[in-house]
């Protein structure tokens, strides 16, 4: 394709004005990683120092009030700050409108303003900290958060304006999804990225209302005592457990969704094979998004709930299983037929498929009622969600930022380094995490600041593995910071992938992401109609992909120009 | 591909758009999932109100009898006609008869006065007698046939909480809705619509249809069983 | 571009829908000053039922609609559902938890034969 190599969506204009007022998907895209890799940073170094904390028994570091507020700080931030809008706002925002041929979102205006949104939330939850303390962890578990000193009004304040930011980015997607394809390009032909942003859109926008008005019932019940949540005033606490989880499940789903759809993409690129049950791996995210909204008991099940609920909800956990499965064997059917290249992105995947499964099949095992009655609020349920939040959702990100990097940057990371830095990554998770299965399993209480000694070698190896964990990171952030200055120019498709973003937007993309509208006449991951594609791959360098048999580009489009 | 040359191309078509069409159909259809996030919203007050409700069935019948069915009665009729009205003024924009766009539009912000109107007098008949949101709950006085000090009950107090929050939040969707209509009404009159286009007028009335349909459901709920 | 396509609601249907929607209106005022027993809530909600899908269906023009919009109200309107039924499930089954034997499970079913004798 003839592009215009010379101007693309970052050197169109440099301007700081240009950035702050942009509408543009792909700099907002950009403008939320760079907030999310902030506050990562920040809640990952909270969680060096709680792990550092806990390397001995009683006082290491700091004292026990310290440490309330670190775990406190390090999961909110983690949770609202990070993980929900990490994939779906910043690689989302990025490569939605691109996979789908787009020039934007359906509504660029209200992508910014949820940005803006984000980035005043997440400023509100942070001016908790000069305010004062806040502990108590990040489930603000009524009474007491009603009860605690006003610094946790500035967090569910914080939280609650974080959720309209993304209850307008869950809707902005799916209208997009809707109404925004390219000629062509029709359900059955969606790239799976697509159908996993498409369903945690829904679960976004379904369940977020709720935690808004979880938030403003808080806030009025502390300032007017209307007693719908205080036992001391009449109300029930077990309701505000109701009504937070009837969020903040589906919210793990808005977290892990996501990164099925990046695993779907790295998997299907790097075998070089058609992502087997293309349909079923497709359907089976909307299928999680709407199954997740009957589950939210599962938290509750020694809070006094009725047994009859409980039963219920513990059945339906189960029910997770089925798509969640049916996505894990299609990856695996996947790279069983396809041609494996071990890219460090492919690297990710593969770490995620170990990791995650961990993680879900923990959490069949802590669906169980029997089970979860001696699990809960243990070690193993903080191994469980790590072995998800982070074994899933951070690790398909990073999968994800690697296998993007080219197209966002147009710059080469160094792949020696990043296979390192990957593997460097998997020892330390699981040298940080799996102890602490084994020290839950044994009643290591969770959110302890102190323990008894035989659990000190179990904590030994988790603070341990966390300093690994840490320097991984560390390494990442330097190579990929240092590939920006020296990296090696990106080829437009240096993965020989076959959706949009690769094969129809140059190296970095125009403004309006594409010159000409893309046509598409065949799905995703049809490797086998384009064995040209195979032999141009290996190089590496150059542009590829100026012809793909299957696709052609229309000529150029009348649209006007914006002046 | 639809093609317009860039004189035909007109004003209120965006550039990442390819039909004045696409572009109506996406924000309707952005509407709708937005009245659905509203709908949810209000759903966790309605839980709250079935919960407490099965709970303390007596109370809540006993509780509402203080609630005049007249005044929310009035209001209901009153709010059904402002949402008649909008749907007429949606009707004649896409008549292109832009004068009685104004006027219905009109009508509509005189009745969401009238209906703010008569809620302030039933909030402050019942502030007058103590009758409080939460803490502050303490009845007392008599009017209207009602000696409020037998309402002083437990878990009445409950029951004005869920009413005031309730019926304030939807007054507060009121008074957001009386601002959108002003500001579309002005753009009407600035000549900015036409039956070409006329997104915001019909997404505005869809807004107010929703916020009829929730007092539609509360007025039963608290004034009536 | 011409909107021709989109449906125009005529006076003449939305005056009925008003009028309708206002004799209602009263009839649930009638129904609710007469006692009917257990029936006095869901005739209440069956009454509000009616209205909003009146007002959905006419003055929103979802009738006339794609139905992909008329999908979105009904999967919001299951899902609320859903967070009511789910909740009730608890609320109204509160304390069966406690409702149970005292003993172990052991003795409980050595005690069983012998009740039924
Ligand atoms: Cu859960």
């Amino acid at each position: 394709m003839a592009q215009d190599e010379t101007i693309n969506y970052l050197n169109h204009d440099r301007s700081l004005k240009s950035w702050l007022l942009t509408k543009d998907h792909k700099r907002i895209g950009l403008m939320y990683l760079g907030a999310v890799s902030l506050a990562f940073l920040a809640g990952g170094i909270l969680a060096l120092l709680i792990r550092l904390e806990l390397l001995t028994p009683g006082e290491t570091i700091m004292g026990p009030d310290a440490y309330n507020q670190s775990f406190t700080i390090h999961a909110v931030l983690m949770v609202f700050v990070v993980l929900i809008p990490a994939i779906p706002a910043a690689l989302g925002n990025f490569f939605l409108p691109l996979q789908l041929g787009a020039r934007d979102v359906a509504f660029p205006r209200l992508n910014l303003f949820s940005f803006y949104l984000y980035l005043t939330g997440a400023v509100i939850v942070l001016s908790a900290l000069i305010v004062g303390r806040i502990d108590g962890g990040w489930t603000f578990y009524a009474p007491y958060s009603e009860r605690v000193g006003d610094s946790i009004l500035f967090v569910t304040t914080g939280v609650f304006v974080m959720g309209f930011s993304s209850i307008l980015t869950g809707l902005n997607f799916i209208v997009t999804v809707h109404k925004m394809r390219t000629p062509g390009l029709t359900w059955n032909r969606l790239p799976l990225f697509v159908w996993s942003i498409y369903s945690t859109a829904i679960v976004q926008v379904l369940a977020t209302p709720v935690i808004g008005i979880t938030m403003v019932l808080l806030f009025l019940e502390r300032f007017l005592s209307i007693g719908i949540f205080d036992p001391a005033l009449g109300g029930d606490p077990v309701l505000f457990q109701h009504f937070f989880w009837f969020y903040s499940h589906p919210a793990v789903y808005i977290m892990i969704l996501p990164a099925f759809g990046i695993i779907s993409e790295l998997i299907g690129t790097f075998s070089r094979h058609r992502v087997s049950g293309y349909t079923f791996v497709a359907l089976s995210s909307v299928a999680i998004a709407f199954l997740g909204f009957l589950v939210w008991g599962h938290h509750m099940f020694v809070s006094g709930q009725s047994a009859v609920s409980s039963v219920v909800f513990s059945l339906l956990t189960y029910l997770i299983g089925i798509p969640t499965g049916v996505k894990v064997l299609n990856w695996v059917t996947t790279m069983y037929r396809g041609s494996i290249s071990f890219k460090t992105p492919m690297i990710y995947a593969l770490i995620f498929l170990f990791t995650f499964s961990i993680g879900g099949f923990s959490g069949v095992m802590v669906g169980v009622l029997g089970i979860d009655i001696h699990l809960h609020d243990t070690y193993f349920i903080v191994a469980h969600f790590h072995y998800v939040m982070m074994g899933g959702t951070v690790i398909a990100m990073l999968g994800g930022i690697h296998y993007w990097w080219p197209k966002m940057t147009g710059r080469m990371y160094n792949e020696t380094l990043g296979k390192i830095a990957a593997i460097l990554v998997f020892i330390g998770f699981n040298l940080t995490f799996f102890p602490q299965f084994i020290m839950g399993s044994r009643g290591m209480p969770r959110r302890y600041y102190d323990y008894l000694p035989e659990f000190q070698f179990m904590h030994e190896l988790s603070t341990y593995g966390s300093w690994i964990l840490g320097a991984a990171l560390f390494m990442i952030l330097g190579y990929m910071m240092a590939s920006l200055i020296n990296g090696k120019k990106a080829p437009s498709n240096p993965w020989g992938a076959l959706t949009l973003e690769w094969t129809h937007a140059a190296a970095l993309p125009h403004p309006h992401n594409f010159l000409a509208t893309p046509i598409v006449v065949r799905g995703p991951y049809d490797y086998h109609l384009a064995r040209e594609m195979f032999e141009l791959v290996p190089s590496g360098d150059g542009q590829h992909g100026e012809v793909i048999p299957g696709v052609e580009a229309s000529e150029p489009d009348g649209r006007p120009e914006e002046a | 591909m639809t093609s317009h040359s860039a004189e035909g191309h007109p004003a209120h078509l965006e550039h990442h758009f390819v039909s004045s069409e696409q572009q109506f159909d996406a924000a309707k259809m952005g509407m709708w999932l937005f009245l659905v996030t509203e709908i949810l919203l209000f759903s966790g007050m309605f839980v709250t109100y079935t919960v407490f409700r099965s709970w303390h069935p007596e109370v809540f019948a006993h509780s509402a009898e203080l609630l005049d069915w007249r005044m929310g009665g009035i209001n209901t009729i009153v709010l059904l006609a402002s949402s008649f009205t909008v749907a007429l003024a949606v009707h004649f924009a896409q008549k292109d008869n832009m004068r009685l766009v104004i006027i219905n539009l009109m009508v509509t912000l005189v009745f969401a006065f009238l209906f703010l109107v008569i809620k302030y007098f039933e909030y402050t008949g019942k502030f007058a007698h103590g009758v409080f949101p939460g803490a502050a709950f303490d009845p007392h006085g008599v009017a209207g046939g009602h000696n409020y000090a037998d309402y002083n009950i437990p878990y009445a107090a409950q029951f004005f909480s869920i009413y005031f929050v309730m019926t304030g939040i939807h007054a507060f969707h009121v008074i957001v809705g009386i601002g959108v209509i002003a500001w579309i009404t002005l753009r009407v009159s600035r000549g900015e619509f036409s039956s070409a286009y006329y997104t915001p007028v019909e997404l505005t009335g869809l807004y107010w249809h929703l916020v009829d349909i929730i007092w539609i459901f509360l007025f039963p709920l608290l004034y009536l069983i | 571009m011409s909107h021709a396509e989109h449906h125009i609601v005529p006076i003449k249907t939305l005056t009925a829908v008003i009028l309708t929607l206002g004799m209602l209106t009263i009839l649930t005022v009638a129904a609710s000053q007469m006692d009917l027993g257990s029936f006095n809530v869901p005739v209440a909600m069956c009454i509000a039922g009616i209205k909003a899908s009146l007002v959905i269906a006419i003055f929103m023009g979802l009738r006339y609609d794609n139905g992909t919009n008329a999908l979105i109200l009904a999967i919001g309107l299951v899902l609320a559902f859903v967070f009511l039924v789910f909740v009730l499930l608890d609320t109204n089954f509160r304390g069966d938890t406690s409702a149970t034997q005292s003993g172990t499970i052991m003795e409980t079913e050595q005690l069983a034969p012998a009740q039924t004798r």
